[in-house]
Order: C-alpha cells, then sequence, then structure tokens
C-alpha cells in the first residue's frame, strides 16, 4: 500500500474515535507528518499502526494517555527518530515534479486569460511575450516564496500541538487569512516590480496552453514514477 | 534518555524477539501477550519505537495480512538476522541473569 492509500484508510478509521482520544491522536498525527524528511510510508505505516491500536484498546475502556504515555510529544520524537529518512532520489523527483507542476499552471493560466482576452473580447494579443532574465528570476522568486509559505504552514500546524487548549476557530482563519494574503502580495510584487529584462521571446497565447498541459502530464508522470521509489 | 529506560529496551527488545520467533504477531496482540507475562508496567505505546527500530535493523518484516477479527493488520516476523540477534540475546542473558540476582539477593554483601 502506498502513503496515499494509507492516508484514506486513516481518514476513514479515525471516525471511530471518540473525541478525547481522536484530539490526543490527532496532535501526534500533525507532529509526526510535519517532521522534516522523515520517509512519508513509514510515517502513514506507523501512524495507521498506531491508529489501529488505539481503537482497540479504545473498545476496551482504555484512553490514549493510557497507551501512549503521559508525553506524546516525546513519545513522538522517539517514534520520529526511528523512522529513515526520505530517500535522496524521492526528494529530487518530488523538487523537480514541483516545479514543472508550477510552470505548467504558469503556462496553462497564461495562456487561457490572454486567449480569452483576445479570442472573445479582442483584447491585447495573440501572443505572449516573455523577457528570459526577468521572467526567470520572477519563477525562481516565485519557488522560493512557496518553499518559505509551505515551511511557515508546517511550523504553525505544529505550534498547535499538545498545547493543551486549541486557538480559537476565528482566530485560526484570521490567521491563515493574513498569511495568505502576504504571500500573494509578494508574489504579485515579485511579478511587477522586478524590471523586464534579457532577450525576448514570443509564444503564441494557445501555444502556451498547449505547453502547460505538456508539462502537466510530465509531472503527472513524475508523480506516479515517485510512488514506486 | 535515562539508563534505566535503555536498559528496559534492551531486554523488552528480546522479549519481543522471543514472541515473534514462536508465531507471526501484530501490535496490539504483541502488548496483550507482554502483558499476560506480567510485565504490566509498560505502557503499550512503547513497543511502537522498538518495532521500528527492530525494522531498520532488519531484524524483523511487516506484512499486511488479513487477522482473524477481520481487518487486515501488519503482522511482524522474524527475519534470519533476527533469529541469530535473539540467540545472541539469549546468550547474554544467561551469562547475566544469574550473577546479577546473586548481587542483587545479597545486597551487594560478599
Amino acid at each position: 500500500m502506498n502513503a496515499n492509500e494509507l492516508i484514506s484508510i486513516n481518514n476513514k478509521k479515525r471516525n471511530q474515535l471518540n473525541e478525547d482520544n481522536l484530539a490526543f491522536y490527532e496532535d501526534m498525527l500533525v507532529y509526526m507528518r510535519t517532521a522534516s524528511n522523515k520517509s512519508e510510508q513509514q510515517t502513514e505505516e506507523i501512524l495507521l499502526e498506531l491508529l489501529e491500536h488505539l481503537i482497540e484498546a479504545q473498545s476496551e475502556g482504555k484512553t490514549a494517555a493510557n497507551i501512549f504515555g503521559p508525553d506524546p510529544k516525546a513519545y513522538c520524537k522517539e517514534l520520529i527518530n526511528e523512522l529513515s529518512k526520505e530517500k535522496r532520489k524521492y526528494n529530487l523527483l518530488f523538487a523537480t515534479r514541483i516545479i514543472i507542476q508550477v510552470a505548467a499552471i504558469f503556462s496553462i493560466i497564461d495562456g487561457v486569460i490572454s486567449s480569452a482576452l483576445y479570442y472573445l473580447f479582442n483584447k491585447g494579443e495573440n501572443t505572449i511575450t516573455l523577457h528570459l532574465g526577468s521572467s526567470l528570476i520572477s519563477f525562481m522568486g516565485f519557488l522560493l516564496l512557496l518553499y518559505i509559505f509551505i515551511k511557515l504552514i508546517f511550523w504553525w500546524l505544529k505550534r498547535s500541538t499538545f498545547v493543551g487548549k486549541r486557538t480559537k476557530k476565528g482566530v485560526e482563519f484570521l490567521q491563515v487569512w493574513i498569511g495568505s494574503t502576504i504571500f500573494i502580495l509578494l508574489f504579485l510584487a515579485i511579478v511587477y516590480l522586478i524590471p523586464e529584462f534579457g532577450p525576448e521571446i514570443q509564444i503564441p497565447t494557445l501555444a502556451s496552453i498547449g505547453i502547460g498541459l505538456t508539462l502537466y502530464i510530465v509531472s503527472y508522470l513524475l508523480k506516479k514514477k515517485e510512488r514506486q521509489i | 534518555m535515562s539508563l534505566r529506560s535503555q536498559l528496559l529496551k534492551g531486554i523488552l527488545e528480546g522479549c519481543i524477539l522471543a514472541i515473534m520467533n514462536k508465531r507471526p504477531i501484530y501490535g496490539y496482540e504483541l502488548s496483550i501477550v507482554l502483558k499476560e507475562f506480567g510485565l504490566t508496567n509498560i505502557s503499550e505505546g512503547s513497543i511502537y519505537p522498538i518495532l521500528l527500530r527492530l525494522q531498520k535493523e532488519e531484524l524483523i518484516s511487516g506484512k499486511m495480512k488479513k487477522s482473524e477479527a477481520g481487518p487486515k493488520r501488519k503482522y511482524y516476523q522474524l527475519t534470519a538476522k533476527g533469529k541469530e540477534a535473539l540467540a545472541e540475546f539469549n546468550q547474554q542473558w544467561e551469562l547475566i541473569k544469574h550473577p546479577v540476582d546473586r548481587i542483587l539477593n545479597s545486597g551487594g554483601n560478599k
């Protein structure tokens, strides 16, 4: 079974836990999943095993604290310690896939919007002008931003575990909203503040959609390959 | 980690290997067997870090199999390397068990 299948089984089985055990288990789940660079496969395998143990124990009236001890954070650290690191080949493939996927999404969105403007509303041109230098910098800037944003989300999720009391839903929503707004503003700043430079190339808007779709298929194939590692 | 829990872990590891030598077993079942043998003050969860380590060292291997109750569970069994490790544990335990018992029972007096 691959990690995705394990995750979907986990999602279904978690419903069987009572409220207290669920809260206890979900803290462990978030903490372990956000542990950096451990094999996803192994992490999901042990998480499902712990869940099944907890479900069985619950039916005999035991609590999560009875089973995992009074210090779940230390317990999780102990488990994480024993997990293997994600394989280098997997990390490389994953990073490549994300980069291709982001490029695909950009090409498709840019292509679709420009095509729609031109063919439906007669605005703009039927080609997209790319300045190779600034486009490359914007693209890399976006990837860096994405990386930082994901790291921040992981940090934010992890911070909320094992604290006893839950942050209010409204406050959480506000935090996510502000974070996302800053992310979008920074992205727009990258796109609009970097002056155009480098050789120019013209791509027909429809070709941009085609390139995007091709890249997307490539990223999809890479994803399939990731699972086989 | 304290020396005490290190020691306990090493012993628990040996016990787990011995139980798996008899038959394949899954996590929850294993914790029940350990309890039945009298190891009642160990929290059930403490077997999982050990199971992970034993797998990493290739002393045991886990396989998803249908259980008697129905759902699929991860059953663990000893590998050839695990059998060797168990034999070694047995041997070392035999060497240490009686002297330690004698020392403790005598209260340290020679």
